[in-house]
């Protein structure tokens, strides 16, 4: 038997604050969270970073060897089990929860200090700055003694996650999953890097806030971010049973690799995964109301999933409306996944799309229906879904329908 | 000399745990919460502090009043 996948938790430790809905609100609004970074770099970076305040979540004991990717993605679990009326008194059999997180890196910040500590590199850096820890602190947190596993698939990481939970659940292998992903990696060393790839968005002082124009003709790339979040999974009977609010299905994923080339985004690739999930929720394309885009704006990548959605979606293109939150909350990479499937499922429950911010001139290679601020309301969506395509050629679409 | 104040405030300062809320002569793991790795990040931070190189030999460790002692030692030794 498979059991239907239901969202009724959300939590989200961002830039944009740890309250979902005025997260929401903050998109629609078309409020940036991206601003300058590191004035010592020789080239100018922005990022959008979480004003996190750890106190709230653990004490100074507790922070022993817990970097800050770690730090968030036991904050932003916390929030959404309580969302989910899960915490702090969750009856669920801990054997019968898993935990499914994306990172990318891990503890950055842990192995930042180690390479600029003179020699002095704290015991615990190791512990810091695997990638599992995240994972791990959520689940010792939470008690959960179920699968407690970490997806590192770059860019995808967390909607992999995502995917894979759902799957668990599907199979009815458990009850529950805490899916999602962090990532914190706002630290000089990684920042250079990133800058070394030649894929972020240039942008002139003063201008930080409107650097990341997804689909737009002047697009120059993207902003790096940092945050956690959280989806609570659980199975319809189980959801019901206990009289739970359910924000959305988790009706259909796709989980596919380009095979082509490690950076380089391919849309025949990106078509099969969406192909994929479209087919398995039983769904046409022009049943979906919404697409939150992987979007980086990066010159390739855009056109690329324009292509791919135009090769799915084909006369029915227009039909779908499309925007990259990515403009507004940067590119939290291994919790883009995560952050996105959770604006994704609150675009559906409060049937209000985010615009596509910072989109003065549409490129015309990336002519989509983008939603555009003034315009946010869409009525009669009953289903939406959320794009994730990673260096290293995996593709993640997932696809949500109202409950 | 002895670095058992010093100790105590060190451990308040990094973990917040008040000196009377922790016995010297009382295990640090059983009762203090200090589990072995927030151990492995105190006796870094006690190298720091005191600027002195810890022996790997006494990772056996149980009370606040034997860290003292050793670290006692270590400092004696370095002013020697």
């Amino acid at each position: 038997m498979k059991h239907e996948v239901c969202v009724t938790g959300l939590g989200v430790v961002a830039p944009h604050g740890d309250e979902p809905g005025a997260l929401f609100q903050a998109l629609l609004d078309g409020q940036s969270a991206i601003q300058p970074i590191f004035p010592e770099l020789p080239k100018p970076a922005a990022a959008a970073t979480v004003a996190f305040d750890e106190t709230r979540w653990f004490t100074k004991l507790q922070l022993a060897g817990v970097d800050r990717v770690s730090q968030l993605a036991v904050a932003a679990a916390d929030l959404a089990l309580r969302d989910a009326g899960l915490a702090p008194n969750n009856d669920a059999d801990p054997e019968r929860v898993g935990i499914y997180a994306g990172c990318g890196m891990g503890g950055a910040a842990a192995l930042e200090a180690a390479y600029r500590g003179n020699g002095r590199v704290s015991p615990l850096t190791i512990p810091a700055f695997m990638p599992n820890a995240p994972a791990a602190h959520v689940a010792m947190r939470q008690g959960v003694q179920g699968p407690v596993l970490t997806y590192s698939v770059a860019c995808a990481s967390s909607s992999v996650a995502i995917a894979e939970a759902a799957k668990a659940i599907e199979r009815g292998e458990v009850d529950m999953a805490i899916a999602g992903g962090s990532e914190a990696l706002i630290v000089p060393g990684v920042v250079l890097a990133w800058q070394a790839m030649q894929t972020l968005a240039s942008f002139q002082p003063g201008e930080a806030a409107g650097a990341v124009r997804p689909f737009a003709s002047d697009r120059s790339g993207f902003a790096l971010g940092e945050g956690a979040a959280f989806l609570v999974l659980e199975s319809a009977e189980r959801a019901r049973g206990r009289g739970a609010r359910s924000y959305a299905t988790l009706a259909g994923w796709g989980l596919g690799s380009d095979a082509t080339h490690l950076t380089k985004p391919d849309a025949p690739g990106q078509a099969r995964a969406l192909r994929q999930a479209l087919r398995q929720a039983g769904l046409q394309p022009r049943d979906v109301g919404y697409c939150n885009a992987h979007g980086t704006a990066t010159r390739i990548g855009d056109v690329v999933e324009r292509n791919a959605l135009a090769d799915v979606w084909g006369d029915d293109l227009g039909s779908l409306r499309v925007s990259s939150t990515k403009a507004l909350h940067g590119h939290m990479l291994g919790a883009a996944g995560a952050i996105e499937a959770l604006i994704t499922v609150l675009a559906l429950h409060r049937r209000q799309l985010p615009p596509n911010a910072n989109c003065s001139e549409v490129d015309p290679a990336c002519s989509l229906n983008l939603v555009t601020p003034h315009d946010t309301s869409a009525p009669n969506i009953e289903a939406a879904m959320s794009n994730s395509f990673a260096f290293g050629g995996t593709n993640s679409v997932l696809l949500f329908r109202r409950p | 000399m002895s670095s058992l104040k010093e100790l105590q405030d060190l451990i308040h300062e990094k973990y917040g745990i008040e000196p009377s809320k922790l016995d010297p002569n009382a295990s640090m793991r059983e009762t203090g919460g200090l589990d072995s790795l927030a151990l492995a990040e105190f006796l870094f931070a006690i190298e720091d502090h005191f600027g002195i190189t810890m022996p790997d030999e006494d990772a056996n460790i149980d009370t606040l009043n034997e860290l003292a002692v050793l670290v006692d030692k270590v400092r004696a030794a370095k002013t020697a």
